[in-house]
């Protein structure tokens, strides 16, 4: 435990500094966007938390399926433990998704099928969260949650593939696995260390919401008194 | 067979758990054109967002008290540790409320549409529509009663509200392409197999929560 918060220290720090430089890269180095001027740059921070958002829900998906499979205690804490950052991630992606639309399509709102469904993403976080502290027994509240976050794990490619199912007024991804990115190298190296940067933020936080939470349910266990 | 004829008699005896629904689905069908202007000509349009989300709401009401009854009175304990395999109870249950509630909505929404719309062409297609929406609604709906099931609380399936939001949208682009007169079988096959995977999933899950109840 003791070398994990050392390498928690580590890890936070770079990814920090690594965030920090590629959005004084995007906002100051990388040159206006052709179309839509100034306004591009705040994909620095609506790519990366949109991104970081589904994929924080995926990660909860496999640790619901290690827990109820394999009935690791440790997966159901981290499961817990990362709703809340989920929720705040889907947030910062809609409030940044907002503020971007006002100048490329004239609105805060529409009611587009990647926005909606972000906003469910953003509803269920929020809706895990409180079915699990609804239950005073915490073992039955784990395998609530993680049999709810499987189900909900649908949504995920709905997300995902919501821009190319339904004509929406949301752009489609800029990068892919398998095309060349639709968006110029320039503009993507920064995009690139934004995104891992921001993962390296939220990782951070996420192993010390669940270390918070391994507190809480073991403080009753010896090991925890000598920890502590 | 049993089971069937003794989950039907069980619901059809308690007429609050099947008339109460479809009571308030009539009555917020009837209710909502007071709040618009009767002359209005897109009360048409809006009629098929009010039915959906009546709908919705109703199955959720519905619902509310499927495993609860049962819980309480031990015999879901029994049904779990009967011969009969208790997904195929489970699976009976739901398919005695879609029956009782489901059905009877299917067809007073599908005589509202007629009253609204003028068409008995969208009237008679919205039916399986309306028909298959509602089954998946009172599965996905039995599945958030059974997570907060000792809680006596909406809160489940407030929670697995959002899972059936996606549909909504399926259900909006079908009724366009009925009004336009486009093919909408594809919709139809969507929500279709939509239901094929739910109708065995779901109470496979549930039977796994109650039995995490039971414990």
């Amino acid at each position: 435990m003791y070398q994990v918060d050392r390498a928690y220290s580590y890890i936070f720090y770079v990814s920090l500094v690594l965030y920090l430089v590629s959005i004084f890269w995007g906002l100051f180095v990388t040159p206006e966007d052709f179309v839509q001027g100034n306004s591009y740059r705040i994909i620095y921070l609506h790519v990366p938390a949109s991104f970081i958002s589904q994929s924080l829900y995926i990660a909860m998906a496999i640790a619901s399926a290690i827990f109820l499979i394999w009935k690791v205690k440790l997966s159901a804490y981290l499961v817990r433990s990362i709703a809340p950052i989920g929720a705040i991630t889907t947030f910062i992606a809609l409030i940044s998704g907002s503020i971007w639309g006002i100048p490329t399509w004239g609105t805060w709102w529409v009611w587009d099928a990647r926005i909606v469904s972000t906003l469910i993403l953003f509803i269920m976080y929020l809706g895990l969260i409180s079915l699990h502290d609804s239950f005073s027994n915490h073992e039955k509240a784990d395998k609530f949650l993680s049999i709810l976050v499987l189900v909900g794990s649908v949504n995920i490619p709905i997300i995902k593939m919501s821009v190319e199912w339904w004509s929406t007024l949301h752009q489609p991804a800029s990068i892919t696995i398998s095309d060349k990115p639709a968006i110029d190298l320039v503009m993507l190296y920064p995009l690139f260390g934004s995104i891992v940067g921001f993962a390296g933020i939220v990782a951070c936080l996420v192993i010390l919401s669940s270390k918070l939470q391994i507190l809480r349910r073991e403080r009753n266990k010896s090991w925890i008194k000598n920890y502590v | 067979m049993n089971i069937i004829k003794f989950e039907l008699l069980k619901l059809r005896n308690k007429s609050r758990g099947w008339l109460g629904p479809i009571l308030v689905f009539i009555l917020i069908m009837v209710a909502f054109p007071l709040t618009v202007e009767i002359s209005n000509k897109d009360l048409d349009q809006s009629f098929f967002a009010v039915l959906w989300i009546a709908v919705l709401l109703v199955m959720m009401l519905a619902t509310e008290d499927i495993f609860l009854e049962d819980f309480n009175d031990g015999s879901l304990e029994q049904f779990a540790i009967s011969d009969i395999s208790f997904p195929y109870i489970i699976s009976v249950k739901i398919f005695i409320y879609w029956l009782l509630i489901g059905v009877p909505i299917s067809i007073i929404g599908s005589l509202f549409c007629l009253g609204f719309t003028n068409s008995g062409n969208l009237a008679i297609n919205i039916f399986p529509i309306l028909l298959i929406t509602s089954y998946i609604f009172i599965n996905v709906f039995s599945f958030g009663n059974a997570l907060s099931l000792t809680k006596g609380s909406v809160l489940g399936t407030l929670v697995t509200l959002p899972l059936l939001l996606p549909l909504l949208i399926v259900l909006g682009k079908a009724v366009i392409s009925i009004n336009l007169n486009l093919n909408y079988l594809g919709f139809v096959a969507l929500l279709l197999g939509v239901l094929s995977i739910i109708i065995f999933l779901i109470p496979l899950i549930i039977s796994y929560i109650i039995r995490a109840h039971l414990e």
